[in-house]
């Protein structure tokens, strides 16, 4: 059984500071629908998603975060990250400028990933290189069912980018698991992760967005492959699932890493007033919101 | 009806030609596993035997296989070769090396060898300096299709180190399954790397016809005559050769492998490719597909 109680442990850990491996650049729900939302409409049919939602998973999300006008973006996100002990949050820099000036002008606080279109083949292939090489970029992601076309994670378009990470000693992080747009689901099935894994022995492959409802062969399949890892993105601590707690606090205290979605459908506030329930063991809290991140970034 | 031009002169380029090394017992070995009937695995010395007359018997070479393989080349007006090299095989690698007015290296990829298989691509085209991948899907174990998840990585590697590679494509000639070496799945591969020069070997039949469709549509399609004597070429690709495709043929050998290159220069005149096919099929087409003259 967990212990409910908040450890020592935990706040020990959170005080040396935490790393977020899923964090935004806060914008106004309409920016954010321009700027990423309304790409994959062309893939959602039912009429309330699409006209609607501002958010294409709201339905999910109680209190998605506005934060009203926002003046400086960079300033508001630094303060909350303060606010929480968050001392480095990882941003997407590929289509937003924001991002990218927040990684340049605060390197100690931010690192950069980068979403790749894996429909857009080689193009694709020699843009995340040119980010690695030229932005610093630490990561590749990519949210197979928010593609348009859509493509399965264990897909051939896939291939030439999981070669490209490899290559460039980077992880990628990939949504698994139901998604949350009403769009299908098929291609985020946590059973293609296991194809991946035995081609691409040296991938890094972070999933995302919680493997639902596949936790527990996501843990199966995390216990067979060394380099695949789990990150909590764009859960609730409250809702993290019961699989993935009791992996961590198993054999899986290397494999789990915390990620938030802050402000994209999370609070930090929200998030950090749960998370000491979580029922992590002590030895686990500092490489769940820590560590275990910093090794794969290689952040030192 | 024989050409009027002076086909020997061009300064030939054979796209696939071997100097032997090792035990030629041995050569097929690697093929072994996938054969099933007993003609293949007993009597056969060579796969595709069947279908050859006269396969070159090479054993009275031996002892000096390279000088015989230049003064065959010489006697035909073979300029220059491609010759499979790789780490492993020292005298090839030692051939081209020494040769590098004759011979160019090519390099076998394995799908199934994944990452590995890249890097060693990698590090053949810049430390060997080879100038194509190779790759015979049918003869892998197992075997991998064309359009395969697994070949995507090596297609991606190709374009980035803008090398062609040369597939297999058909019926393949040993007693195996075909269907990884059907010419339709070609197509997908051009969509998805459109900068990708593709070559295909071993004929691309019963779809000869359909190859041609493709390398309309696809402009970095390319077809070499491989393990064909030229009595054989199909009509579908005479045709295109002489029509829109005078740029896109080109002329490979199976020596020692299956034909001899007597076999080959004596059928050779009598294709009926148009006067200014011949310079493009014979050389200029490779040397601008495998970047020779750079």
């Amino acid at each position: 059984m967990s212990d409910p109680r908040p450890t020592d442990a935990y706040f020990d850990a959170w005080r040396g500071g935490v790393i977020d491996t899923m964090l935004g650049v806060p914008a106004t729900p309409e920016q954010r629908k321009a700027e990423h939302y309304s790409k994959f409409n062309a893939g959602i049919l039912d009429k309330e998603a699409r006209e609607k939602f501002t958010f294409p998973a709201q339905y999910m999300f109680k209190d998605v975060p506005d934060l009203g006008e926002i003046d400086d973006p960079i300033a508001l996100l630094l303060a909350e990250m303060d606010r929480f002990n968050v001392s480095i949050g990882m941003l997407n820099v590929s289509t937003n400028p924001i991002a990218r000036e927040a990684v340049v002008q605060h390197p100690d606080r931010f690192v950069a990933s980068f979403n790749v279109d894996p429909n857009e083949g080689m193009e694709s292939v020699r843009t995340l290189e040119a980010a690695v090489k030229e932005l610093g970029v630490r990561s590749a992601q990519c949210f197979p069912a928010g593609l348009y076309p859509q493509v399965p994670i264990n897909d051939k378009k896939m291939y030439p980018l999981y070669a490209k990470c490899v290559e460039l000693d980077i992880p990628i992080f990939v949504n698994a698991g139901v998604p949350g747009p009403r769009v299908p689901m098929d291609c985020q099935n946590v059973a293609y992760i296991d194809e991946v894994c035995w081609f691409f022995p040296d991938l890094k492959f972070v999933m995302r967005h919680g493997a639902e409802p596949w936790t527990q062969l996501a843990m199966k399949l995390m216990l067979k492959w060394p380099n695949l890892y789990y990150s909590t993105s764009a859960f609730a601590p409250k809702h993290y699932p019961d699989d993935i707690v009791h992996y961590a606090n198993t054999r899986g205290a290397d494999k789990i890493m915390y990620a938030g979605y802050f402000p994209m459908g999370l609070s930090l506030e929200r998030i950090f007033s749960e998370m000491p329930q979580v029922g992590f063991r002590d030895h686990v809290w500092p490489k769940f919101l820590r560590e275990n991140a910093a090794r794969l970034l290689k952040i030192a | 009806m024989t050409t009027p031009v002076d086909i020997n002169a061009i300064g030939a380029i054979d796209l696939m030609l071997s100097v032997p090394s090792g035990d030629p017992r041995r050569w097929y070995d690697f093929l072994r596993k996938s054969l099933r009937d007993k003609e293949s695995l007993e009597d056969f010395e060579f796969p595709a035997q069947y279908m050859f007359k006269n396969v070159p018997h090479f054993e009275e070479h031996m002892d000096d296989p390279l000088s015989y393989v230049l003064s065959e080349m010489d006697r035909h007006g073979i300029a220059m070769a491609m010759l499979g090299t790789s780490f492993a095989n020292e005298d090839t690698r030692r051939i081209v090396k020494e040769h590098p007015d004759r011979f160019f290296g090519s390099f076998e990829v394995d799908p199934n060898r994944g990452m590995e298989s890249v890097r060693e691509l990698e590090a053949a085209v810049k430390e060997l300096g080879v100038k194509a991948a190779t790759a015979f899907p049918a003869g892998m174990s197992p075997q991998v299709p064309i359009n395969d998840k697994k070949f995507y990585p090596i297609y991606a590697k190709c374009v980035e180190l803008d090398i062609p590679i040369c597939v297999c494509a058909g019926i393949p000639g040993p007693r195996v399954p075909f269907e990884c070496q059907n010419v339709a799945h070609i197509d997908e591969v051009c969509w998805f790397f459109p900068e990708l020069k593709f070559v295909t070997r071993h004929g691309c039949e019963p779809w000869a016809d359909l190859a041609v469709k493709l390398m309309l549509k696809w402009p970095n399609l390319y077809y070499s005559t491989s393990a064909f004597a030229p009595k054989y070429y199909p009509k579908d690709v005479v045709h295109y050769a002489n029509t829109r495709g005078a740029d896109k043929v080109m002329y490979a050998g199976y020596f020692p492998m299956g034909l001899s290159l007597d076999r080959i220069w004596s059928d050779m005149p009598d294709v009926p490719f148009r006067d200014h096919v011949w310079p493009k099929f014979l050389r200029e087409n490779a040397m601008k597909v495998f970047q020779l003259d750079v």
